[in-house]
């Protein structure tokens, strides 16, 4: 029956949308609806090539997808600078300028006539010009399209997407690049999409606007969400249930001159039910192993072989004692208020730092500024006898600067061991090609991660919740697994945003011994607290902070027999 | 010159009609966060009512604005109880609501076309006047669209200032979690909400049923504008939502001064595009919250 | 498996009775292969934003099949509609309709509206032998899209000529056009702009419309500013009854020339239309046949019809008149291509606008063009415009 056939070659063609959309909404987080713009500029670039040019498969093809890629990162570049929102209008924007650009170019496009008599594919003479044979090519397109997205969704890379998506500034925080991640996912969907584009050109030997439109685009993100977003096998679940449904729905007898609305009606209603009994989508997002490239099985064969402390600290060494990270009379006005008017610092190997001082004294903006999340108006950063200058988060905690956040920022719909792993730093796995070009050295490198994040686990006593999702865990072990991910990071200088504040006693007694061991195998830690006793017992130096101003340093004792400061610290 | 100075009236005029969509619109999506997508059909809808009343039975046209109103009300808080709460009780990601609410488009879009029949509702033999102001030409239709975002604009701002309800809506708009801490039941004012923003929808939408008529389709138009008005001026400012539908409206009538009339959207957008690179927080957002 | 058989039986005698009538003649031919019911489908705007168009196209094919049926159908068999959706001209949905119509309707015609969703089939046409007949999209790229596709309706850039023509008639100069956005719009302006200008005309203003756009009081101050002679409208209904009302708004007194009128127009644009010309395909109940397809129309629907209704009724018509032409022949004939064959061997048939009308070698059927005038709300015929 070709009207099947027909059907399934649709389900092919919104399987590969839904799913490299998903990509973008699911998993990166990033709500660009512009999706059914890139599927035109895919179907439009196959159409222009392969009938105006003549140019043979699989060129066409080629070109759509560089096409679609190269544009989305043109569009992604700025676009990307937004978030939210903002990120949904201008998408739109987008999706609106390139079908107005598509019906006015005429010359290129046939402009509302569309382009027509796009050549069927044909292989030894045999042509896919029948909805049977073309389910081959397009079921071949659909699997190679899935096998994409699977491999980019469960790599280290599509962990980070992830991680990402959870939460942004935590990511960068741990040394993500957010750009490249943003760009990358992004083109990938965009090239993506221009291969299901491809397929409809040269399946329908037609395009023409009317199939690309905003539309369009919401339909695949119901599709998206209908499945579960952040599950590929839900996008193509959706994709194959919003396919199916409409034409079902046609096998319903009705009044005809309002059957079409009816069904329309019926249509709607399904769908608001569905998401009624489901909110989360039909199949929810996988977690931990599922999520991973690696099975149970070979996660827990790694536990097995214990490393020292040694192993985890490697890299670290280096004379106790000597300055790592310096701050130099630091300055930052946010539109004419003062945040903070002069701030140093030194932080040395193997030395805890606690910087004190009463609220709004600007702590954590000191802390944003030494870790490049805020640049300073003034005054320099010095990191290991170099001055650095402006430079980005992630490019800091690669050469060894490291934050954590009041907030904890963890990524909560994660697996404990994942929030370590996508810490650890220079992996293969975060760079798209290597993913898809070297998937052995990816592979025995996590295989490696893992062990190294067990160990990690381990040394803060959460490897028996390594596999427990984030959003689990208690308080004092939400605390414990933000002191390991900044640990996984490797870098030297650990700035931790208010660590130990709401813990109990009998947790701060375990908590303690965790901080001193980092100072002791060669971290230069610095942490911001209120709570003076912890202070006492912990630090080695105290800075204390008011009005944007390095008020003293010293130990702790001499700054707290301080009678000014302390009048200043309770005032 | 008469040209350029024509374009200027007519943007204000649609720019009126811009912010009208986007303050009523604009309510709803800052206090409970639900991108209404049916908003667009209930103004449909609105219209159609307001035709069946005016044009159908041949009543008074105010007579049928407040049909409208009370058929837009209705739908907007069914709306709301039928689909959102619920979902709202399961604690649903942000995204599904979004997509219920395309499935309520869907439904309540096909329903008008069902309901009402399909091709263009007008009230006819309306009489009204036209005018000239040098070489600037308005029909009293057009003036009563400036005048309805004064009226509705002004009334609801005086109402979100001064009354128990319009503080416990802005309380809500900053910090909904806040707000149930302090004691607001925030169904209550969700449902509020509902009711006025749906109830603002249905003054343009029989405005544009007087001036260009009624078609199945015209609710997508609306809520887009509205979006993106929204987006605009700023989420959580009544005056934002303003300033970005008469900035919407202006552009899109000065931008076709030089620029063929094919090109319409795209202005619109190109200048949304700039403005969100330049200003993401829209016009009257704050930057820090 | 009773019904079939018996069917069977039905078309048995029928082939005999077949036979023995055209004995004489017909022994060199098989016996016509008879299908249970003739299925023919139409593939229309029944949802999204031009539903409008479906409806009235739905109606009259509905009741010409019905009026075929009451006098015994085609040769004793009776034909059956299968309408399908394209939501307004979406390719893809017009293909899956196409693909349900040939598989699980076994139709072997089709009825089709809209350049976008009759593009996309016209392959499918071919690949299957499907007859595709067209009285609604009327974009210039329709053209030779298929072998089997043929058009009752005069193309939409005639239509716009002849308005173009008539504007000549009344030695204006200066012109603004205001299309839709769409196939249709462009194909106009494609015809009309290099005929005027070769005409020695001006063109001072083309401005676009969205289909259905609420707001269009931009496009019409940018026309005012134009200062021009007359404005012609290409756009379809009920988009002219807006532009009137808005260009007669907006203080212009020039005369307007459109393409398109019917009573959506008149309702939209109310007093505003008084003196809008316009050309059409010529369709006035004035011939028997359509007095009597105006009369049964408005019974049955309570409204008149107008000319896209006429033209599927009498699409409806071609494909039986085809049938029967192909049937004489005998054999497999209900096949696409066999019908398509016997239109192209005369391609002669009756017209509901009266008379015959003739289906050129591109397949387009040549109508007369005649001019309308509107006052006070009717329509009055002014006279034919030859394009020749």
């Amino acid at each position: 029956m070709e009207y099947f056939l027909h059907i399934l070659v649709m389900v092919c063609l919104y399987a590969i949308l839904a799913s490299s959309f998903n990509l973008l909404i699911g998993f990166a987080g990033l709500f660009a609806l512009s999706h059914a713009a890139f599927y035109a500029l895919g179907a439009y670039a196959t159409a222009i090539v392969a009938t105006d040019l003549g140019l043979p498969f699989p060129l066409p093809l080629l070109v759509a997808v560089a096409f679609a890629a190269a544009m989305s990162v043109l569009i992604a570049l700025p676009a990307l600078r937004v978030s939210g929102h903002y990120l949904v209008v201008v998408s739109l924007a987008f999706q609106i300028i390139v079908l107005e650009v598509i019906l006015n170019w005429s010359a290129l496009t046939g402009g509302t006539d569309g382009i027509s008599g796009v050549p069927k594919l044909a292989f030894f003479g045999w042509a896919l010009d029948s909805p049977g044979r073309f389910l081959i090519a397009a079921a071949i397109g659909a699997a190679a399209c899935l096998w994409v997205c699977w491999r980019l969704a469960h790599s280290p890379f599509g962990r980070a997407l992830r991680a990402m998506r959870e939460n942004e500034a935590a990511a960068e925080a741990v040394g993500k690049n957010i750009l490249y991640m943003k760009v990358t996912v992004f083109a990938f969907s965009a090239g993506l999409a221009a291969v299901a584009g491809a397929l409809f050109a040269r399946y329908f030997s037609y395009v023409g606007a009317q199939s690309f439109t905003i539309d369009e685009t919401i339909y695949i993100l119901a599709m998206v969400i209908l499945g579960g977003t952040g599950n590929l096998r839900g996008a193509v679940l959706g994709a194959a249930i919003l396919v199916a449904l409409p034409e079902a729905l046609k096998f319903v007898e009705l009044p005809v001159d309002i059957a079409d609305k009816l069904r329309l009606v019926v249509y709607g209603a399904i769908l608001i039910v569905i998401l009624r009994f489901r909110p989360q989508g039909l199949l929810p997002e996988p977690q931990g192993t599922r999520a991973m490239s690696l099975s149970a099985a070979q996660l827990h064969g790694t536990g097995g072989a214990a490393e020292g402390d040694g192993a985890l600290f490697a890299g670290s060494g280096g004379a106790a004692g000597q300055v790592v990270l310096e701050g130099r009379a630091l300055r930052k006005t946010f539109g004419g208020i003062t945040a903070i008017s002069d701030f140093s610092i030194a932080l040395q190997r193997g030395r805890i730092t606690g910087l004190i001082g009463p609220n709004g004294a600007g702590k954590t903006t000191a802390f944003n500024l030494l870790t490049g999340f805020l640049q300073p108006d003034s005054g320099e950063i010095v990191l290991r006898g170099t001055t650095i200058g402006r430079r980005r988060p992630d490019t800091l905690v690669a050469a060894g600067v490291a934050r954590s956040f009041q907030d904890l920022r963890l990524f909560t719909r994660m697996t404990v061991i994942e929030n370590v792993l996508v810490a650890l730093p220079r992996q293969a796995g975060d760079r798209i090609l290597d993913v898809f070009f070297r998937p052995g050295r990816v592979r025995a490198e996590e295989r490696a991660n893992i062990a190294r994040a067990m160990a990690i686990l381990r040394f803060v006593e959460l490897d028996g919740q390594a596999q427990e999702s984030a959003e689990n865990l208690s308080y004092a072990e939400e605390k414990l697994l933000v002191v390991a991910r900044l640990l996984a990071t490797g870098a030297e200088v650990l700035l931790f945003d208010e660590p130990l504040s709401g813990l109990d006693d009998t947790t701060l007694r375990e908590i303690f011994p965790v901080i001193r061991r980092l100072a002791e195998n060669g971290k230069a830690v610095c942490i911001i607290e209120h709570n003076l006793d912890v202070i006492k017992e912990l630090c080695d130096t105290v800075c204390f902070l008011d009005e944007g101003r390095a008020m003293a340093t010293g130990t702790p004792q001499a700054l707290m027999d301080d009678p000014d400061l302390a009048q200043r610290y309770f005032k | 010159m008469d040209l350029l100075f024509q374009l200027l009236v007519t943007g204000v005029i649609n720019g009126s009609h811009y912010a009208l969509l986007g303050i009523g619109f604009g309510l709803i999506f800052a206090t409970t966060r639900i991108v209404h997508f049916a908003y667009g059909p209930i103004f449909t809808f609105a219209a159609y009512i307001g035709w069946l009343v005016a044009g159908g039975m041949g009543l008074p046209v105010w007579l049928g604005l407040l049909a409208a109103i009370a058929g837009a009300v209705i739908l907007g808080v069914g709306s709301y109880l039928l689909i959102y709460r619920p979902l709202e009780v399961r604690n649903a990601p942000v995204l599904v609501p979004l997509i219920a609410s395309l499935g309520l488009y869907i439904v309540l879009e096909n329903l008008v076309g069902i309901l009402f029949g399909s091709g263009v509702r007008v009230v006819e033999d309306l009489d009204y006047g036209i005018h000239f102001v040098g070489p600037a030409f308005f029909t009293s239709i057009h003036v009563w669209q400036v005048a309805s975002l004064l009226l509705v604009g002004g009334a609801l701002a005086a109402f979100l200032r001064w009354t128990r309800y319009g503080k416990a809506i802005l309380a809500m708009t900053d910090d909904p979690e806040m707000a149930r801490v302090i004691g607001i039941d925030t169904v209550r004012v969700t449902l509020l909400v509902f009711a006025i923003g749906s109830a603002v929808a249905a003054v343009p939408a029989v405005l544009i049923l007087l001036k260009d008529g009624a078609s199945t389709h015209m609710g997508f138009a609306a809520v887009f504008m509205a979006f993106v008005a929204v987006i605009v001026g700023g989420v959580g400012s009544l005056k934002g939502a303003a300033a970005g539908g008469f900035l919407l409206g202006l552009v899109q009538s000065l931008g076709l001064w030089q620029i063929p009339t094919e090109w319409q959207n795209s202005i619109a957008f190109v200048l949304l595009f700039a403005m969100i690179m330049l200003r993401p927080e829209g016009l009257f957002g704050v930057r820090w919250r | 498996m009773i019904r079939t058989t018996r069917a069977w039986l039905a078309a048995g005698i029928l082939a005999m009775g077949a036979t023995v009538t055209t004995a004489g003649s017909a022994l060199a031919q098989d016996a016509p292969k008879d299908p249970e019911v003739y299925k023919i489908g139409a593939i229309l705007a029944m949802s999204g934003k031009a539903d409008w168009y479906g409806k009235v196209m739905s109606q009259a094919v509905q009741q010409a099949v019905d009026e075929i049926n009451a006098k015994g159908g085609v040769d004793g068999i009776k034909l059956e509609a299968v309408i399908e959706d394209h939501k307004s001209g979406v390719a893809k949905e017009g293909v899956a309709a196409m693909n349900r119509l040939i598989n699980l309707n076994g139709v072997e015609a089709v009825l089709t509206s809209f350049s976008p969703p009759t593009l996309a089939i016209a392959p499918i046409a071919d690949e299957k032998g499907i007859l595709l007949l067209n009285g609604g999209g009327v974009s210039t790229a329709l053209i030779g899209a298929s072998k089997y596709l043929f058009h009752n309706r005069s193309l939409a850039s005639d239509l716009g000529q002849a308005a173009a023509k008539r504007a000549k008639e009344l030695g204006l100069k200066k012109m603004a056009q205001l299309a839709w956005k769409t196939d249709a719009g462009d194909s106009v302006i494609a015809t009309v702009k290099p005929y005027w200008e070769g005409t020695g005309g001006e063109v001072v203003a083309t401005e676009f419309m969205e289909v259905g756009a609420p707001n269009i009081d931009t496009q019409v101050a940018k026309i005012r500013a134009s200062k021009p002679d007359w404005v012609g409208l290409w756009l379809f209904s009920p988009d002219p009854g807006l532009a009137l009302k808005k260009i007669r708004e907006f203080g212009m007194d020039v005369p307007v020339i459109g393409i398109e009128y019917n009573a959506d127009i008149q309702k939209v644009g109310g007093k505003y239309t008084d003196g809008y010309q316009y050309t059409s395909d010529y369709f006035a109940p004035t011939e028997p046949w359509s007095e009597q397809f105006a009369t049964d129309y408005e019974t049955r629907y309570g409204e008149a019809p107008e000319f896209y209704a006429a033209n599927y009724y009498e699409g409806v018509y071609v494909i039986a008149e085809a049938i029967r032409r192909a049937r004489a022949k005998g054999g497999d004939y209900w096949d696409g291509a066999k019908l398509a064959a016997a239109i192209r061997d005369d391609p002669a048939f009756d017209s509901v606008y009266g008379g015959k009308m003739t289906f050129q070698d591109n397949g387009v059927a040549k109508k007369k063009v005649a001019l309308f005038e509107v006052k006070d709300g009717k329509s009055s015929f002014l006279n034919y415009i030859s394009l020749d």
